[in-house]
């Protein structure tokens, strides 16, 4: 962990346009679900949260919390300078990593929770929330982990939610194993029965565990080994 | 001996000059256009930027193979799924090729200042932007379409009812073309402005696949609540929802939470309309802009 890595990063993750897009998703998810609760009832307002909120939001808040924090830099080669400070380089990893999370939490797991206090029933709500938390988690580990891979890592990040995650996972249940929005909804299960319970309690624990742990190793790890390519 | 004057300006070093025809406007942009068609595929690029591109084309391509495949072996009298149907049901692949192709053909150029190059020749800002729409426009049409071709054609082979397969399949074609101009407006306006690749890509992302979840959502919502002219007039705001309204009132096959009819469909293709219009206007201030600078 370094303090000035971590301020860095915030100062990049929290730089002009870009907050008002991360900013864009928390207040449009907030908003849509209060506006169908006061139209209609909280019941049909609560289905937006698993179907959009959750599935969609959560992971694209993640996507572009963790590319920020490292996409621009890898993006115009100044990343060269950062690794050139005698800095331990999972030092680095981890202290993008606490931003990104940070982010992903503040502006995608905690309006799911208040999107899902809105339509009432704290208990299921307070459940998303745990849910959301284990998710988000491991989704900023992965996509970090994507980030320091390849200049294309938000693309990347997005195939695998939209593509592996929703469109195959919907197909094919046996998905819901090797899902990140998954094991965070099994979690979530246990505190409130209104949440499917895909996959095994302990499996989802060490799953998201295993993703979270290897993916900021693995970000850290890409960055000791770092080579600097051109557009292609 | 005696000189002759010269009439060049910096470039002239005194080497013979050429003095052949010279192709127009018209040649630069056929030019341009056909570069950015390619370049949209990866084609002339790096083998690593042909990867997305294809991945996605063929990850829209298997379905319908697959339900070609189905057809002809179960001896099925129509297809499972129409083809206006199967472009929507495809439309995260389709909004993901807008979000990753759209910053190639409209941020590098921005981002690297390599515009100028473009616009010191005799090629307007306004025609540079106009022929970069028109590459992503058909690249995106040539994704749609060519699943649909593929299931037209098995349903050919199938011998499934050739007029009303004709029909449908020409509907969709009709369809995906609209649809194509929409994104394209849509994603390439977000990734002129938004030059940096990952932020373009979210911004594309959020205007195609998250207003169309929002407006998908909201649509179910209202005329489950018996509200169908809310649901109906919801649809016009996101560019996959204006495609599913005008496939539901042309009958090309495509369901709708609540029908449009009656007035509503010329709003539709009005919206429609102005949307592209808008995009249009919006990519041809921001490269006049860029242009003089």
């Amino acid at each position: 962990m370094n303090a000035t890595i971590a301020k860095l990063a915030l100062q990049a993750l929290l730089g002009r346009r870009r907050f008002f897009l991360l900013l864009a998703f928390p207040v449009l998810l907030v908003g849509l679900v209060a506006l169908v609760t006061a139209l209609t009832d909280g019941e049909a307002a609560f289905e937006l949260l698993p179907g959009l909120g959750y599935p969609l939001v959560l992971p694209l808040v993640a996507i572009l919390a963790a590319s920020s924090v490292l996409g621009p830099e890898v993006d115009d080669g100044s990343i060269v300078y950062l690794l050139a400070k005698p800095v331990n380089r999972y030092a680095v990893a981890f202290s993008k990593w606490l931003v990104a999370l940070a982010a992903t939490l503040a502006a995608g797991s905690l309006p799911i929770l208040l999107a899902a206090l809105l339509t009432g029933d704290a208990g299921r709500a307070w459940a998303l929330f745990v849910g959301a938390v284990v998710a988000g988690t491991a989704y900023s580990a992965l996509f970090l982990a994507i980030s320091a891979v390849t200049r294309h890592a938000v693309i990347a990040s997005l195939m695998f939610v939209l593509i592996w995650e929703s469109l195959l996972g919907n197909l094919f249940t046996g998905i819901a194993w090797l899902s990140i929005g998954q094991w965070g909804l099994r979690v979530g299960h246990e505190l409130s029965d209104q949440l499917p319970d895909p996959a095994s309690l302990p499996w989802a624990i060490g799953a998201s565990l295993v993703v979270t742990v290897v993916g900021v190793w693995f970000a850290g790890d890409r960055l000791r080994s770092f080579t600097l390519r051109g557009e292609d | 001996m005696p000189e002759a004057p010269r009439s060049g300006v910096i470039h002239d070093l005194g080497y013979r000059r050429y003095d052949g025809p010279r192709d127009g406007t018209a040649t630069i942009a056929r030019t341009l256009f056909v570069t950015g068609l390619r370049h949209a595929y990866g084609l002339g690029r790096s083998g690593r930027s042909k990867v997305m591109p294809f991945l996605l084309l063929g990850m829209s391509l298997l379905p319908a193979a697959v339900v070609v495949g189905f057809v002809v072996l179960t001896g099925l009298r129509s297809l499972p799924v129409s083809y206006a149907a199967y472009t929507n049901q495809t439309q995260l692949l389709v909004s993901l090729f807008a979000a990753s192709q759209a910053p190639v053909l409209f941020s590098r150029d921005l981002r690297h200042r390599s515009i100028v190059l473009y616009l010191a020749r005799p090629l307007p800002a306004t025609v540079f932007a106009l022929v970069r729409w028109a590459s992503l426009a058909v690249a995106m049409w040539l994704f749609t379409a060519l699943p649909t071709v593929l299931l037209y054609l098995g349903a050919m082979l199938a011998g499934l009812d050739k007029s009303d397969q004709t029909t449908d399949a020409l509907k969709a074609l009709v369809l995906q073309a609209g649809l194509a101009a929409l994104i394209a407006g849509v994603t390439g306006l977000i990734s002129s402005v938004s030059l940096r690749r990952g932020f373009a890509v979210v911004g594309s992302v959020m205007a195609l696949i998250v207003l169309s979840g929002v407006v998908t959502a909201v649509q179910n919502i209202a005329s489950a609540e018996g509200e169908d002219p809310a649901s109906v007039g919801v649809g016009l705001v996101s560019p996959w929802s204006l495609h599913n309204g005008l496939a539901n009132a042309w009958g090309a096959g495509l369901d709708t939470p609540a029908p449009v009819d009656g007035a509503w469909v010329p709003a539709y293709v009005l919206v429609a309309l102005l949307l592209i219009g808008g995009c249009l206007l919006g990519l041809v201030a921001r490269f006049r802009k860029v242009g003089t600078r």
